[in-house]
């Protein structure tokens, strides 16, 4: 590669929980500098060397009305357009708003200062602007961004799981959470973390969104027919991460 | 064959010798109650009651992920990486034993699986006649009741204090005696052996499929068009479950991943299997089994026909894994020709 590509990382609604997973990558990240230049990355030094970026990484979610031309100036600016973690490739958490009414969540969250913070139903950068690849999960998995970047140098297509959670957890050889009368979204939710919470005695929440054949239809049986929880359990569960997917209607 | 006895205090040092040099695995059962291979520790106790691991043992010649290859991006050079520890697997039973036999056969088929062949020849199998029988389990009626290939050893419980163990290689026999002489086993140790295995198998005969299993490969060609596929696949995940715990299930994916400083990098290769939608993808977009219903189907044609093609067998044991691990309910290989079977009755 004849020249370091600019990478530059952008936050909207979110934790910046996944930037903070590449600072954390450490001596890895070292490793990762030498043939990348960061052009902006609040978490790890100050200020913005301005576009154009070769790579910009946009991590959480769109809800705001200034939002929007914000990130359509990224979109702009940059050549490719990457959505760094749940809140940006699904709409995340942040959307389990969207399932309660306005006046409910903008007074949960500003209190009387509410009329002063215009915020609306909670997206995905994809719903906004067109994002070339997404880097999925809460938290972005730190060996998988390196795998990704890995692969964006070498000028190949990033490899991303295609199958749901379930193959991971095989591969694990762990203990099904429905064999221990568990609930668990790894029947439908898109693979790549190494089914890590499974792994650590937790269930599958969705994070990483949905594979992209999820039988949502065989998944409510499963879960509600099958394992007999209620379809108040269900719905709580799939609003968690994916209240912008059609897994909540 | 020979035959030898062994006592139940003997197994302990045994066991502790064979781990100086062996990764030893014997069968274990956990907090939850699920019984897995777990490596040999002084303090393990065998789950010897056990009716069936969880996970089957194909991981154990077939990694879930393992390395092929070493490249050298620059020099354009690439060097074969190929591990295989010793490794002794203590109390397998027969129909897990009859799936190894069977991927022994499949992965030497056409260009000969060298990663494979070399874990297998590094492994010791120690056989195990069972105690009980899984309720899912349908083994004595596919032909995986008893093998008589495939294990160094084969232990039988013929008293709560002793074992009937025939040796079957030399390398079984020297590891069995490794702490000396024991005794030859005697007719009416032998007998006991026999009256053991024959009550386990008349437990499991409750439970099967309803006809000669030779007769599924003509079923299955009889059925291509069942609306039975798309009834059932319905329901299907599409989550890969049954053939990621399938012991004769051994498809795999290739990728390959460069090192941080994209100078070299390895080519590894990953479980997959042909119940997950991209399995059957190919350039151009193209899916060859698009639908679950395509998938489902194959699946079953490959465990009731595709396989008996290849070596006479079915591609399946009976082991009940896949029936446990589908969330849904739809993947039992048993209910499917069994569905078929009757579908046929009636309508001749």
């Amino acid at each position: 590669m004849a020249k370091k590509p600019k990478i530059a990382f952008f936050d909207f609604a979110g934790c910046e929980g996944d930037q903070l997973q590449i600072a954390n990558l450490e001596e890895a990240l070292l490793d990762l500098l030498g043939h990348i230049d960061i052009a902006a990355f609040r978490e790890v030094h100050t200020g913005d060397t301005g576009g154009p970026y070769d790579i910009s990484f946009v991590e959480g979610s769109i809800t705001r009305p200034e939002d929007e031309p914000r990130v359509k100036e990224i979109r702009d600016k940059s050549k490719l357009l990457v959505a760094l973690g749940a809140c940006a490739s699904i709409g995340g958490i942040n959307c389990m708003k969207n399932h309660m009414p306005e006046s409910v969540y903008r007074e949960h969250v500003y209190g009387d200062k509410a009329r002063w913070y215009p915020t609306y139903a909670a997206r995905p950068v994809s719903a906004v602007v067109k994002v070339d690849a997404e880097v999925h999960g809460c938290p972005i998995d730190r060996g998988e961004f390196v795998r990704i970047v890995k692969e964006l140098l070498l000028g190949r297509t990033p490899w991303i799981a295609d199958y749901p959670v379930c193959v991971e957890c095989k591969i694990a050889g762990n203990i099904c959470r429905y064999d221990m009368g568990r609930m668990c979204l790894g029947i439908v939710t898109r693979a790549g973390c190494n089914a890590c919470c499974i792994t650590e005695g937790a269930h599958c929440w969705g994070c990483r969104g949905l594979a992209p054949h999820a039988n949502l239809d065989a998944a409510r049986y499963a879960m509600q027919d099958r394992a007999g929880f209620t379809r108040e359990e269900v719905q709580d569960l799939l609003r968690m991460y994916l209240g912008f997917s059609q897994a909540t209607l | 064959m020979t035959a030898y006895t062994v006592s139940m205090e003997h197994i302990p040092p045994l066991l502790e010798l064979w781990a100086k040099e062996y990764d030893v695995h014997v069968p274990v059962r956990d907090v939850d109650g699920f019984v897995n291979f777990s490596p040999w520790r002084p303090s393990a106790e065998i789950a010897w009651d056990y009716d069936v691991a969880y996970n089957s043992l194909k991981r154990f010649f077939l990694p879930p992920r393992e390395d092929l290859l070493r490249f050298d991006l620059a020099a354009s050079t690439a060097e074969p990486v190929m591990e295989a520890p010793l490794q002794l697997l203590f109390g397998v039973h027969p129909y897990d034993v009859k799936a190894i036999n069977q991927l022994d056969q499949l992965m030497d088929q056409g260009t000969a699986d060298v990663n494979y062949r070399k874990r297998r020849e590094a492994t010791v199998l120690v056989a195990l006649t069972p105690e009980h029988v899984s309720d899912l389990a349908f083994w004595s009626s596919v032909g995986a009741d008893s093998v008589d290939i495939g294990f160094d050893m084969y232990f039988t419980r013929i008293s709560p204090s002793s074992f009937y163990v025939e040796v079957l290689s030399p390398k079984g026999e020297e590891l069995l005696l490794a702490r000396g002489e024991l005794p030859r086993s005697t007719l009416p140790e032998r007998e006991a052996a026999k009256r053991k295995k024959a009550a386990i198998r008349a437990k499991a005969d409750k439970n099967g499929i309803s006809f000669p299993w030779k007769q599924t490969p003509k079923l299955m060609s009889r059925h291509w068009d069942s609306p039975l596929w798309r009834n059932k696949a319905r329901h299907c995940l599409s989550c890969g479950s049954c053939v990621m715990v399938c012991p004769t299930c051994y498809c795999f994916d290739v990728r390959e991943e460069a090192d941080l400083d994209l100078k070299g990098g390895r080519r590894f290769r990953e479980w997959d299997g042909c119940m997950l939608p991209s399995f059957a993808l190919v350039a151009g977009d193209h899916n060859f089994r698009p639908e679950a219903r395509d998938r489902y189907r194959h699946r079953y044609f490959r465990k009731g026909k595709y396989i008996f093609d290849k070596i006479g067998e079915l591609g399946c044991v009976g082991c009940g894994r896949c029936v446990n691990a589908c969330t849904t309910g739809i993947a039992n290989p048993m209910a499917v020709f069994n569905d078929l079977w009757e579908a046929d009755n009636h309508e001749s």
